[in-house]
């Protein structure tokens, strides 16, 4: 991993690094982070699956670093908020930032996926419908010299 | 084809436990956009690439399996919204690690069904086995029946409800999602959990280590409510709510690295 990702995240590694943000991880701010209305046409039921938000119930505004943030556990990673929450929508605001970002695809675990899923799957799994399949084409390394064992 | 292409490096196998053909058989029949499997002549391996070749490749939403026959493992690392339905028992591990899909199963369940869920809906219409829902990260797991021991182990999130009886040590090391018991409860319920909420209608044999009775809210009515009105288990009956006393584990005496693997 490259240690120059911007100079908002100025860390080196290999510090230890205690709070991993989607920002570190991606080298990326996204404009949902910055202005509200980016989050504007997101539907939450329809975005989950049954009758109610699902597995959104556990997703709440939490902070990092003194911001308010979401934590996406696709990446093991909190995505920071910036504009002003207004008062009560907290929580639909932290869930709205999420799913779009889960949408876009920008989630760091969705970005691993093209090079290191190992099954089949679709690239954006349940959040848009038709994504394209990733993980169809994945080869393990093999280290040099190493010979398969009789059988195999 | 595209879905399983990935799985052609599953060659080998010295203790012929694993179908090594991975060719997709089409036999499903597929009807106004739903297709039927029947599994009764189907290997685990072959069931399971049959729904994945449906669902991923054909743009089919909706799957029935015929005839499961209590073969484990089937319906897993299903990652996409989609419905199925299984017209009988399933084995040990069913329906594990699956992001989306809204499941029936008309049948009964061994044990570990649904671990490691992340979202979707999965309705069991008979009992389960023990560790049902085990570390399930989101969604609503529904057991119309009794379950074995430790159910909702390591549960991380999402909603488990049993409309029958529980057995020992349900709950144990919970640490966040909510539980709703609405039979009797064996002993040590919710033991060493570090977090979340577990309702129980019934009687608790006994509670566990740092698992303590809670105060209901007008929250907590309304979600109980609203879970049992959407899966046809009638309106709530009187209830007691079981929390963490947090005096054995708490979260601010976690490394935040630690905090985020239970987020």
């Amino acid at each position: 991993m490259s240690n120059d990702h911007s100079v908002s995240n100025p860390r080196k590694d290999p510090e230890k690094i205690i709070s991993i943000d989607s920002e570190y991880l991606t080298g990326k701010r996204f404009a949902y982070q910055e202005e509200i209305s980016e989050i504007d046409g997101i539907d939450l039921q329809e975005s989950t699956p049954g009758g109610d938000i699902n597995w959104l119930e556990d997703i709440t505004m939490l902070e990092e670093d003194g911001t308010p943030a979401v934590f996406d556990r696709y990446s093991n990673s909190f995505l920071k908020i910036y504009y002003d929450i207004p008062a009560g929508r907290e929580d639909e605001i932290a869930r709205k930032v999420l799913i779009k970002h889960l949408q876009s695809g920008n989630s760091y675990g969705t970005v691993l996926k093209e090079r290191y899923a190992k099954f089949a799957q679709p690239e954006l799994g349940p959040w848009v419908k038709g994504s394209k399949t990733v993980g169809d084409n994945y080869v393990p390394p093999v280290l040099e010299g190493w010979e398969a064992p009789e059988g195999h | 084809m595209d879905a399983v292409v990935g799985e052609s490096q599953i060659t080998y196998d010295a203790r012929g436990l694993v179908e090594v053909d991975d060719t997709v058989l089409g036999v499903a029949v597929v009807k106004d956009g739903k297709a039927t499997i029947d599994a009764s002549e189907l290997t685990t391996r072959k069931i399971n690439l049959e729904i994945r070749s449906l669902v991923y490749e054909q743009g089919i939403e909706d799957v029935t399996v015929l005839n499961p026959g209590g073969k484990h493992s089937l319906g897993v690392g299903i990652l996409t919204r989609c419905k199925m339905t299984f017209e009988g028992s399933l084995g040990y591990f069913a329906l594990g690690v699956i992001d989306g899909p809204e499941v029936v199963v008309n049948g009964r369940v061994g044990w570990s069904a649904c671990e490691n869920m992340m979202a979707g809906v999965v309705v069991i219409n008979g009992n389960a086995g023990s560790l049902t829902g085990a570390a399930i990260r989101g969604g609503d797991l529904v057991i119309k029946g009794r379950v074995g021991a430790r159910t909702g182990i390591d549960q991380k999130g999402g909603t488990i409800i049993i409309s029958g009886d529980a057995g020992s040590n349900t709950g144990f090391m919970m640490q966040r999602g909510r539980q709703l018991l609405l039979g009797d409860v064996g002993p040590h319920l919710g033991d060493s959990m570090y977090d979340g909420t577990i309702y129980v209608a019934g009687k608790v044999k006994s509670l566990g280590a740092d698992c303590v009775p809670g105060e209901m809210t007008d929250e907590d009515l309304e979600f109980v409510t609203r879970k049992m009105a959407f899966y046809d288990l009638g309106t709530p009956p009187e209830l007691q709510k079981f929390v963490c006393g947090k005096k054995l584990y708490n979260y601010d005496n976690l490394e935040p690295s630690e905090r985020k693997l239970v987020l």
